[in-house]
């Protein structure tokens, strides 16, 4: 049975519509991911499933209805988004934001012992608790930013281009990490990312998101067979 | 030299009530980038509700705490009800809807009680404390040490509690904020409902050295506008320090500058005004806006 489910989403800002009847499904515990050009519609479908712009048509989660609802509920139904730009507070202190990840859990023991684990997955992070967020590297808000995701316990992750601004290696430690959290966790992952290689690396499920339509939808290895993608997306014929 | 101390001292207990209008102030402007030009007009409502809570027999501290639950209640409604629909909208429409709030509370208060000006009772005890040629009266020292309690529980608030947090998360990014649950429309209604009652409590100290009347806030509403430029916008901290060097500088500008005096005296808040937002417009303990994207 599918965790996440996608029926006809529409979606968009004022008048301008991005998606356009947007379908697909994401098994329990899977990762999927969605490529696609620049202005292609992922970030929104990432803001559309989280709450943050007004949609149309159905998305539910493990048979709970999210569509129609406010973004602090669906994130206290179990949805963590690390959004575009990675949402740090910048101000307040590393560790702040991590526990601001954990607003709605209740019980401390608890939220603490999730915090010595956010730390075994970033070490860095556990040097600069007392620092103030806005002073981390690009790469280091990245963690903060997965980190404080991962304070939900949340049932379905969705990460917005991870790799943006962040140097090769970094960006491969992260995906490196993401793929651990998904193996650890069983927690179900819905990544959007232009660097298609590095998605796929760790993804199941792919889907090829073009002016607001899925346009090509498969497992990760049959999208990267695809000689359309390979030219478009990888930057090599198969 | 002892004269010089007891016109800083005086300053101080003058600069600790701006300090906690500008508090309020700073409180709102924190988590919604509103500058409420009606607080010292909420302060001053707030006043005559604990008037006439002691008008009705109730004793002061009786009357304090009811006042402060309606003030919190009442910032809190003002929120939703007056600020909420145009939440989101240009700077200036916010300006305009804050001071119509201003005009309306104002009337209001003169429709409800009359302009007629009201004795208020000073909670703190007459007489003073006589320190190496200096008299420190006990209601100066009131007003300080309810101040700095003030500012001490704001502060526990803001640092070691779960809802301050959260406070804090919305006044960081509030977008960011809504992501990780938090119902970022209370929280917001939280914080006015925390600058009335901090206003409320300015009120209540400022009445009972001027006369409690609808106007009484407009004067006390310029020189908590100079404190909060002066210790940033941004900052409690910075607009409690800001409101003493304004009492202070304003007290010893009036003593000691002869062609200021007690007419001209009011001018020094917006020479602090002017000077600040030409030097350092983040204020001294503001944070600017440049931050490593």
């Amino acid at each position: 049975m599918s965790e996440l489910v996608v029926d006809d989403l529409v979606a968009g800002y004022g008048d301008a519509r991005v998606l356009h009847g947007v379908r697909f499904t994401v098994k329990q515990g899977e990762v999927c991911a969605i490529l696609g050009p620049n202005g292609a519609g992922k970030t929104t479908l990432l803001r559309a499933l989280s709450g943050m712009v007004r949609t149309r048509g159905t998305v539910t989660l493990g048979g709970t209805e999210l569509s129609g609802r406010s973004p602090d509920t669906i994130a206290r139904l179990g949805v963590a988004h690390v959004p575009e730009g990675r949402g740090t507070f910048m101000p307040l202190t590393v560790e702040d934001n991590l526990r601001l990840g954990a607003f709605v859990r209740r019980g401390r023991a608890e939220v603490d012992s999730d915090l010595d684990r956010i730390y075994t997955y970033f070490p860095v992070l556990k040097t600069r608790l007392k620092q103030a967020a806005g002073s981390l590297s690009g790469g280091e808000q990245q963690m903060l930013a997965i980190g404080r995701a991962l304070m939900l316990r949340p049932r379905l992750l969705l990460l917005d281009e991870p790799s943006l601004g962040l140097a090769p290696l970094v960006t491969r430690e992260l995906f490196r990490i993401v793929q651990a959290i998904n193996a650890e966790e069983q927690t179900t992952v819905v990544v959007v990312e232009q660097n298609a290689h590095l998605a796929l690396g760790i993804a199941q499920q792919a889907h090829v998101l073009e002016t607001g339509r899925i346009v090509l939808s498969g497992t990760a290895e049959e999208i990267r067979a695809d000689e359309q993608v390979a030219q478009s997306y990888l930057g090599y014929r198969v | 030299m002892a004269g010089f101390l007891q016109q800083v001292v005086q300053g101080l207990g003058a600069g600790a009530i701006y300090a906690s209008l500008a508090l309020a102030l700073v409180l709102i402007y924190q988590f919604t980038g509103i500058v409420n030009f009606a607080q010292g007009e909420l302060a001053m409502f707030s006043t005559y509700v604990a008037w006439q809570c002691m008008a009705a027999g109730l004793p002061f501290w009786v009357a304090l705490p009811l006042t402060l639950v309606v003030s919190f209640a009442g910032g809190m409604l003002i929120e939703r009800v007056i600020i909420r629909p145009v939440e989101g909208a240009p700077e200036l429409t916010i300006v305009i809807v804050t001071v119509g709030l201003f005009i309306f509370v104002n009337a209001a208060a003169g429709w409800i009680w009359t302009f007629l000006i009201k004795d208020f009772p000073n909670p703190f005890p007459g007489g003073a404390l006589e320190l190496g040629g200096v008299s420190l009266s006990f209601s100066t020292l009131g007003v300080l040490g309810v101040v700095a309690l003030v500012m001490g529980l704001l502060y526990l608030l803001f640092q070691h509690t779960k809802i301050g947090l959260g406070m804090r998360a919305v006044a960081a990014n509030p977008a960011s904020a809504r992501l990780v649950g938090i119902r970022v429309g209370w929280t917001l209604a939280l914080g006015w409902g925390l600058a009335a009652t901090v206003g409320a409590v300015s009120g209540v100290l400022v009445a009972p050295l001027l006369f409690l009347e609808p106007n009484m806030m407009a004067g006390v509403l310029i020189y908590a506008f100079a404190a909060a430029t002066l210790g940033g916008f941004d900052s409690p901290l910075g607009a409690v320090v800001g409101g003493l060097v304004v009492g202070v500088a304003e007290t010893l500008a009036g003593a000691y500058v002869g062609f200021i005096g007690s007419d001209l005296k009011v001018g020094v808040p917006l020479v602090i005004i002017l000077g600040v937002l030409l030097l350092r417009p983040q204020g001294l303990f503001g944070r600017a806006a440049v931050e490593r994207a």
